[in-house]
């Protein structure tokens, strides 16, 4: 996920499955981590009163994890390590949600033990791993790098569980595993630390046979560093350490498997089963010493026996297994913590008494459940932020219940968001719109009945949605196509809402519905293909309104559908890695291969490129992926399904690739269940750049801003269309550009333009005015955009600011920002990076302990954005400089000049906290040398620090250096230039102060909420303080870069009516845009600049340049004012 | 209308009745089954404490290819161990016939056995903790269930059906060269591994670059069989493979376990597809194809 994109979740009632795998308590028992069988991992707050309550999901396994450990120690850093089913590492923090480390090792492990020896090791200590292979793997902790293993000499098998020893009295780590087979093995750890460092093979000190199979747990008794407690899934046995006799042995009686066991004090064990039960035992000493006989425990007489004192116990639900832990090192108030963790997804604690005792009678006493929670308390208990997106719409269509949707589609192009719903209609709304209803508070102005739209077909729920013409430019596009649970598929008219034709595929549910690649035609027609639910595959032609063909010969699942054009055939693989090749025409099975030749088939279509990949996962998302040409695709199928929501691949196209937009919306499906939700992403920096007029005044810095993405785009062919939308965007971007090379008079009398325009622009002539625009025929694409760019804007203010915090401040932002305040607040989502991220759950906010209840907020993320936000506010000058001065003539431009302002600053917050450190370090040095040095001087540093970056010619960091400067280069010209010398100062110390922030680690949503709030707070200090003052005269005198910044405003404000009164209207065929020629200036920008121009100029550039472009940029601004 | 709504609703009641049926019956009466097949399974990979105990009982199989008689070996495989192993290569210069066999002391886990054994055993013991006093609440439990054991048949048969493939240079350090006595000549080296069904020796002759030679040298990736001419740097030396000779044999009861995972993973896949997604929708599924529709017809 790219940096700049910010990601909001809009859950629906009901919570996403998440049937818990592992599950551990944090060493400072503040938070439970569990893992998932679809993959997920999720945080939950554990409250000093052992309340529970879930706080944010963890995207980036594909596959169910396998188990979770701690990776550093705990104090220093907060982080876990955890192992997916498919090699998948990751090590998260556990306190922000982000993803630290990732690897992906062809091993799966089963069990991770941290262990680090801080006199003898450099770094961050190894991850000791076992799982489905021989040995014990050590793996840097910090790198998720292979490190050496441990090896057996005799019996090497599979490693079932472990545990580190350490033993004070012989001053000696060791590390005990019991094999497979059953076999006991232990290694010296500390002492071997420096031969496995120099990669010598370091081998079993001991072993020995236990006779058991299945083992899960071993654990040394660390009161009595005596006693070693075996768990195996049918008995568990007691060992005296010393030599490793049996001292006891208990077998599970009525068909219990125990899964687990800890040592819980001297001589008091407690064990757990895997259907949740756990019971206490005191083993009673009978002469334990006298009656041993060394090295011959099988004749030993049993000499310690368990006497049950406790016991606990799940009520209902027995929905096995159980994943169970124990903690005992509370330390506040000290508690010792039985825990476990169901497949439903219920969490339950118990709290074990420090001296657990039985009944008086000798009888077991029973403990109760302290707490018990899961995620769908979570969603019941914060119904007002769980709400889905489509719940407005559906609640509104008939009031009794809202629909389940069970699929869901957007289409960018149209900002159009298509869900069918569990009854059988089809809803399609204006997204943002929706988003809004969901989001914002009351309102008429919201809830004015977006206009939205229901198809009624389909008898059953639909499950599955495509839109043909966001793959393919060429179809239709008022076509849609929708799938349901009868096998029926119909091809709907979104425009006239009338159905045109159905299929009746007389197979399972429509699993997914796919298209063919452009390169393969049939009868000059792409055609459709649909995956059923058993197994079976129809290809539909649309025009010709038949169907082709139907194979239904495949036993397993279908996992892959491959074209080839040449000779026209259906290649199908399936789960168990055979193949079917059907010939289209004749509708035959061509050829059936399994095993090594059906791989050869389908590697060998990959290389020739002459078929092209789609995935039929029954998820809905990936079909973005169909769009996209890499085939080393991040996820390779495995030979079975991947059980995941398939958000980070999917995730990753729509920000990477897909997203030239300021806005789109990710609809999310999950396995082993209908139930989805959608996520909200919101392009900062795309977003910034097309409010902004000037991203830059230099013209290098443009080019390299959007170079890139040009290149980018054009290798999809699909994003021909884009591309020309994307030139009629930007057309407004290089005004200023090409407005510095005008002589100052000119500019002015541009100024004067401007003055007359927003005259015109208020009052009653607006009206008039609409009616004109209204009636002009081809209306530019980019007005879609535009007003669709400062509604998205707004909501993301929205979404940011910490509302209730100030009342009167909340007033002024919807006064003066037009903004409306939030329901509830909103599940934030923080990526780490390409595909790993989390996302807030309802109620997150709950979790903030520390948090004072004082504050009636809504949506403040944490008690740090105030202090953040004062400090901020103290490094801003006092001399706000906010482009004001226009308050009088037309409120909405100043409003969206604040907006861009706003935007822009949080943009370049985020760029600068997210900035990789090495450079943050760069930047950080230039400006501790920039006290003294004057702002001349620190911006020639500034310059010479970014031309040196070009010469490293790393692009990453280049276009970071470059966006820095553009930002503050921005700050300084929104700024006005109206004291120069102290500006940038100012600017710079803030720059200084963020990245401090970095360094504290403060995340990257504080950091942006800080400013948000400090920046909204100055202003509107501002606004309220200063009396309405500015004269058209004291504007004239205003610095160029704001006139080009209110041109398109005022283009946006006229166009917002415009949407309004068009939004009526169904559907707008995107047209080559055409400038209307109200505005004097919109013939400028439209042929200043063309895009490939831009990538050879930006090429062709040496090294030195673009100093003297930023150069440019810096004093363009000042010589005008 | 209402004749419509009521035939439904009793409809549905039935079929309610019949995914109760196939939660709490069929779904046993298949596990029941498929660890029958898996056990069956099991006891061709003489699975230790499986019954009896003890060492686990020798097999000799004799490798030969069908054209030329260059390389004869004799394996002895004790469970997912090589106890022994005499080999026998003519070398092709000179007619000279070399002779290699395992230490006495020395046995060779073959790792791919073990895996595909230990694979299994997950699956049974994943099957037996659903022994018939559980019951299934949602069909989602079961395709869960399904969705493990599944994974770990499919890799049980990918390790036997996908050997590994490795660099010359990690053939060269594998311990299996330094298993023999006499120790292999540096110009040879030794592979061993199961190819489906088969268990398979390959024989690699060496001969070294010279440093001045004006061969390109390219080290060969990594391969199940490389061939003649590939190339790799040991030590300090370049060498490239001058000879490969591969036998190979059939181990019927590698045969067999293929067949068992092959049936128990349709098994699964069947038992998936009865269940569905749910309750709600084997219902609707059910409903729209079922008799019903002709009742709806009416």
């Amino acid at each position: 996920m790219r940096t700049s994109l910010q990601a909001v979740a809009l859950w629906g009632q009901k919570a996403p499955p998440h049937s818990i795998t592992a599950i551990m308590i944090t060493d400072d028992q503040r938070t439970i981590v569990t893992g998932s069988q679809e993959g997920q991992l999720c945080l939950w707050n554990l409250s000093h009163e052992l309340k529970i309550s879930a706080k944010e999901l963890l995207f980036g396994h594909s596959a169910s994890v396998t188990c979770l450990a701690r990776a550093r120690d705990f104090s220093k850093q907060p982080y876990i390590v955890s192992a997916a089913e498919n090699g998948e590492m990751c090590v998260w923090n556990v306190t922000s949600g982000q993803c630290v480390e990732k690897a992906t090792l062809p091993y799966r492990h089963t069990a991770i033990c941290y262990y680090h020896c801080s006199f003898r090791m450099t770094g961050e200590g190894w991850l000791l791993c076992c799982g489905e292979y021989q040995d014990v793997l050590i793996i840097d902790a910090k790198t998720l790098a292979v490190v050496h293993s441990f090896r057996s000499s005799q019996f090497p098998d599979w490693i079932n569980c472990m545990c580190i020893v350490h033993s004070v009295r012989i001053q000696e780590d060791s590390l005990l595993v019991v094999s497979v087979a059953g076999e006991l093995k232990v290694w010296d750890l500390s002492s071997s630390i420096n031969g496995i460092q120099e990669k010598r093979d370091v081998y079993e000190k001991e072993s020995k046979f236990l006779e058991s199979l299945n083992c899960q747990t071993i654990r040394f008794c660390t009161y009595t560093e005596r006693l070693l407690l075996v768990v195996f899934s049918k008995c568990w046995k007691v060992y005296d350490y010393c030599d490793f006799s049996l001292l006891l042995t208990e077998v599970s009686r009525n068909g219990q498997f125990f899964a687990g066991g800890e040592m819980i004090a001297a001589h008091r064990i407690l064990i757990w089963t895997e259907d949740g039960h756990s019971y206490i035992y005191q083993l009673l000493n009978s002469g334990l010493s006298k009656s041993l006989y060394p090295a011959d425990g099988r004749v030993l007489k049993e000499s310690i026996y368990p006497h049950l004192l406790c016991s606990t116990s799940v009520q209902e639900n027995k929905s096995r297994p159980f994943v169970m832990g124990y903690m005992n090192e509370r330390k506040e108030p000290f508690y010792k913590v039985l825990f476990s963790g169901e497949v439903s997804g219920r969490i339950t604690l118990w709290h074990i008494p420090d001296v657990p005792v039985s009944k008086f009678d000798g009888s077991p006493r029973e403990i109760p459940v302290t707490t018990t929670w899961t995620l769908q308390d979570n969603f019941d208990k914060h119904d007002a932020v769980s709400q889905s997106i489509i719940d407005y719409f559906s609640g509104l269509k008939d009031g009794a219940g809202t629909a389940v949707v069970t699929s869901s589609e957007y289409i960018p192009s149209l900002d159009k968001l298509i869900c069918g719903c569990e009854d059988g209609t089809i809803i399609i709304t204006q997204a943002l719109n929706a988003a809004k209803a969901r989001l914002l508070e009351g309102g008429s102005l919201v809830k004015d009945s977006p206009p939205h739209k229901v198809l009624k077909g389909h008898h059953q729920s639909v499950t599955s949605l495509l839109y043909p013409h966001g793959l393919s430019s060429k179809l239709d596009q008022s076509w849609m196509l929708s799938g349901d649970l009868d096998s029926c598929v119909i091809l709907w008219d979104i425009v006239t809402e009338e159905i045109l034709h159905k299929f009746f595929l007389e197979a399972g549910a429509v699993t997914s519905l796919l298209m063919s690649p452009e390169k393969f035609k049939l009868r000059g027609e792409q055609i459709i293909c649909c995956v059923c639910s058993d197994h079976s595959v129809a290809l539909l032609h649309l025009e010709g309104k038949s169907c082709l063909l139907r194979a239904r010969k495949h036993l397993f699942p279908v996992r892959m559908i491959k074209w080839h054009p040449v000779e026209n055939f259906l290649i199908v693989g399936c789960a168990d890695d055979s193949v079917y090749i059907w010939e289209i025409e004749t509708g035959t099975l061509e050829r059936h291969e399994t095993g090594e030749r059906a791989r050869i088939i389908l590697n060998c279509c990959d290389d020739s490129q002459l078929v092209k990949s789609v995935l039929p996962i029954a998820s809905e998302t990936l079909k973005h992926k169909s769009i996209e040409q890499r085939s080393s695709s991040p996820y390779q199928l495995g030979p079975l399904p991947c059980p995941s929501l398939q958000v980070e691949s999917s995730c990753k196209v729509a920000d990477a690739k897909f997203c030239p937009r300021p806005f789109n919306v990710l609809p999310v499906k999950t396995k082993w269940s209908n139930v989805g939700f959608h996520i909200l992403l919101f392009d900062l920096e795309n977003l910034v750049e097309l409010l902004l007029p000037t991203p830059l005044s230099d013209v290098d810095s443009s080019s390299s801003f959007y170079g890139g993405e040009v290149l980018r785009r054009a290798k999809s062919t699909v994003e021909k269309k884009t591309l020309t939308l994307r030139k009629s965007k930007t057309a407004c971007g290089p005004l200023s550009a090409e407005a510095q090379a005008k002589p100052i008079t000119e500019s002015l009398s541009q100024g004067d333009n401007t003055i007359k325009f927003s005259e015109e622009n208020d009052g009653i002539k607006r009206q008039k005015k609409m009616k004109i625009s209204k009636k002009m025929q081809p209306k530019p694409s980019r007005k879609v955009d535009a007003s669709l760019t400062v509604d998205t804007a707004k909501l993301f203010l929205s979404c940011l600011l910490p509302w209730g915090v100030d009342k009167d401040l909340d007033y002024l932002c919807i006064k003066h920002l037009n903004i409306l305040k939030l329901q509830g607040p909103i599940s934030l989502g923080l990526a780490s990076n390409e595909d790993h991220f989390s996302l807030m759950l309802p109620g997150w906010d709950v979790c903030n302990t520390e948090m004072i209840k004082d504050y009636s907020g809504v949506n403040l993320f944490s008690r740090k954005v105030l202090d953040l936000s004062d400090k901020y506010r103290a490094t801003l000058p006092d001399q706000v400089g906010i482009p004001r001065g226009l308050e009088n003539n037309c409120d909405s431009l100043q409003e969206s000049n604040t907006i861009v302002y706003l935007l822009s600053r949080l943009f370049l917050v985020n760029k600068l906290v997210n900035m990789p450190l090495e450079l943050a370090c760069r930047v950080g040095r230039l400006q501790d040398g920039n006290d003294v040095s004057d702002v001349w001087c620190t911006l020639g540093k500034l310059t010479d620090f970014c031309s040196f970056r070009m010469e490293c010619a790393h692009n990453k960091v280049r276009s970071a250096g470059n966006d820095i400067l553009n930002m503050s280069s921005f700050y300084g010209c929104s700024r006005n230039g109206k004291n120069e010398s102290h500006v940038p100062e100012a600017d710079l110390s803030l720059l200084k102060l963020i990245s401090c922030w970095r360094d504290q680690s403060v995340q990257v949503t504080e950091a942006i909420q800080a400013v948000l709030l400090a920046e909204v707070q100055q202003h509107m200090k501002c606004l309220g303080k200063i009396p309405v003052n500015s004269q058209p005269v004291s504007m004239a005198e205003n610095g160029n870069c704001e006139m080009k910044q209110m041109l398109p405003k005022l283009e946006w404000t006229e166009e917002l009516e415009l949407q309004c009164i068009r939004n009526t209207l169904p559907l707008q065929t995107p047209v080559s845009p055409v400038k209307h020629d109200s505005n004097s200036n919109s013939a400028n920008f439209q042929d200043v600049e063309d895009m490939p121009d831009r990538c050879v100029l930006e090429e062709s550039e040496s090294p030195g340049e673009p100093r003297h472009h930023s150069w440019i940029a810096k004093v363009c601004p000042c010589k005008v004012s | 209308m209402a004749t419509v709504m009521a035939a439904t609703a009793a409809e549905r009641a039935v079929l309610e009745e019949e995914f109760r049926w196939l939660l709490h019956d069929e779904v046993h009466a298949v596990l029941k089954q498929l660890q029958d097949i898996l056990k069956e399974a099991s006891l061709r990979f003489t699975l230790p404490g499986s019954g009896t105990e003890g060492p686990a009982k020798q097999e000799n199989f004799i490798l030969g290819s069908c054209g030329t008689d260059q390389v004869k070996g004799v394996l002895t495989l004790q469970g997912d161990a090589l106890s022994q192993a005499d080999v026998n290569l003519k070398m092709p210069r000179n007619n000279q016939l070399l002779h290699f066999a395992f230490r006495e002391d020395k046995q060779w886990k073959l790792q791919q056995i073990q895996d595909a054994r230990n694979h299994v055993s997950q699956a049974i013991y994943l099957l037996t903790s659903r022994d018939e006093s559980y019951q299934f609440k949602t069909g989602a439990e079961v395709l869960k269930l399904m969705d493990a054991v599944m994974l770990q048949l499919t890799r049980a048969r990918n390790r036997l059906t996908t050997p590994a493939t490795l660099t010359l240079p990690e053939i060269a350090a594998s311990g299996l060269t330094r298993m023999f006595a006499p120790t292999l000549p540096s110009d040879l080296l030794v592979n061993v591994y199961i190819n489906l069904n088969k268990l398979c020796l390959t024989v690699y002759q060496l001969h070294a670059l010279q440093p001045n030679s004006t061969k390109n040298f390219r080290p060969a990736g990594g391969a199940v069989l490389h061939s003649p001419g590939a190339m790799f740097e040991w030590g300090s030396q370049r060498l490239e493979v001058s000879h490969v000779h591969k036998v190979e044999c059939v181990i019927p009861w590698l045969n067999d376990a293929l067949v068992y995972f092959t049936v128990s993973l349709q098994l699964c896949q069947q038992l998936k597809d009865k269940v569905g997604p749910g309750p709600s929708t084997f219902i609707r599924g059910r409903a729209s194809k079922g008799p019903c529709h002709t009742l709806r017809v009416r």
